[in-house]
């Protein structure tokens, strides 16, 4: 059975799959990740339900799910593939439900809750020619309080396509590592950019995303760095949340090492276009 | 006037840990998991808050330390950051 191991360090997913269609779409979701040929540590499987009806996506601790439609069990598949690294234990870092881009050589680190528009500015951003360490999980490393890349694709509503000329004709032409599946576009960073790692870094900013203000006038505003470090904070405590409080004292005490000299802006509004803009507007003041 | 349970001689937890974030600060509680943001003032404050400072001498400490604060407000701000710490439960 053709089997796909990736490096997200210091996982090696593994995603398993007997079925050519389900074996694709499996390949878009790490597709810019590094292969690996190491043990994995969280093993993944979509496969064609016996009796050919429907498919059922298998992960580690957990029954299986299915049968169902190859769009529900990819979502399924999608979500614990997500939740066993941010939840994994991972030895000198943590991951965290954050999106981040280089602008210039300044990264910005871009946090929100669900649906404040996480992906959608990240997307903006490479489209205007910035790398990215990712639009919904990054890497934060204890040892030097840097941030990095997870190869992981950006998960994209449809409609947000239509600001986006380059990501949209990168997903009309098929381009490998784009997948429309249960509702959302997959798009591979490597298939809008050859060169879309950001360098690890600490932030030079935090943008708190606001979804209450996400269809209002598009508005960058700096913000409490303080306020800015807890929501971090926070969101690195629930990651951390496994290992135990030494080591979520550990994380967090070099995260706030990490942040010590960040600015914070807070941004808003329906127009991402305007608040890359804006932030590109930041970093070159 | 502080109502809420703060001694004369207020001590601050020694888990605490306070660290600089831009202009302001944090205070990390990992026995409670969670961080709470403390503007100068208020870190100045829990600084002293070692067990040994009276609230005359905090007042003292505030006032050498953070020289642009109105020294009116000392005595309020010192009673409005004893009273959040307690609430918060970052005292002793």
């Amino acid at each position: 059975m053709p089997v796909r191991r990736i490096a997200v360090a210091p996982q090696v997913l593994e995603f398993a799959s007997d079925d050519p269609v389900a074996e694709g779409a499996l390949a878009a979701l790490y597709h810019a990740a590094p292969l690996s040929t190491a043990v994995p540590t969280l093993r993944y499987g979509l496969r064609r339900a016996s009796g050919g009806t429907g498919y059922v996506a298998t992960s580690p601790d957990r029954p299986p799910f299915g049968p169902a439609s190859l769009g529900d069990a990819w979502a399924y598949l999608e979500w614990r593939a997500t939740e066993d690294v941010l939840n994994a234990p991972a030895d000198g870092g943590v991951f965290l439900h954050a999106g981040g881009v280089e602008i210039g050589s300044r990264l910005a680190l871009i946090v929100g809750d669900s649906g404040a528009g996480k992906s959608t500015l990240v997307a903006h951003l490479m489209q205007r020619g910035h790398r990215m360490l990712g639009d919904d999980l990054v890497r934060f490393a204890t040892a030097d309080a840097r941030f990095s890349a997870v190869g992981r694709s950006l998960k994209l509503d449809p409609n947000s396509l239509s600001s986006m000329p380059l990501i949209a004709r990168t997903c009309s032409s098929a381009t490998v590592g784009t997948l429309l599946a249960a509702g959302c576009w997959y798009v591979s960073p490597a298939a809008i950019r050859r060169e879309w790692e950001a360098a690890p870094a600490r932030p030079w900013a935090v943008v708190l995303l606001d979804a209450a203000r996400r269809n209002g006038p598009s508005t960058v505003e700096r913000t409490s760095a303080g306020e800015a470090a807890v929501f971090v904070t926070q969101k690195v405590l629930g990651a951390a949340a496994g290992g135990g409080q030494t080591r979520q004292e550990d994380v967090t005490v070099r995260l706030l090492d990490g942040l010590a000299n960040v600015a914070a802006y807070r941004a808003s509004g329906g127009d991402p276009a305007a608040v890359a803009a804006a932030l590109e507007r930041e970093v070159a003041a | 006037m502080i109502t809420t349970g703060v001694t004369q001689r207020p001590a601050a937890r020694p888990d605490l840990v306070l660290r600089r974030v831009g202009s302001e600060w944090v205070v990390y509680d990992s026995a409670r998991a969670k961080a709470h943001v403390l503007n100068l003032t208020a870190a100045v404050i829990l600084t002293y808050c070692d067990g040994t400072n009276e609230r005359s001498s905090i007042a003292e400490a505030i006032a050498r330390e953070v020289p642009d604060l109105d020294p009116t407000r000392i005595k309020d701000d010192i009673d409005d950051a004893l009273r959040r710490f307690a609430d918060e439960g970052l005292l002793q």
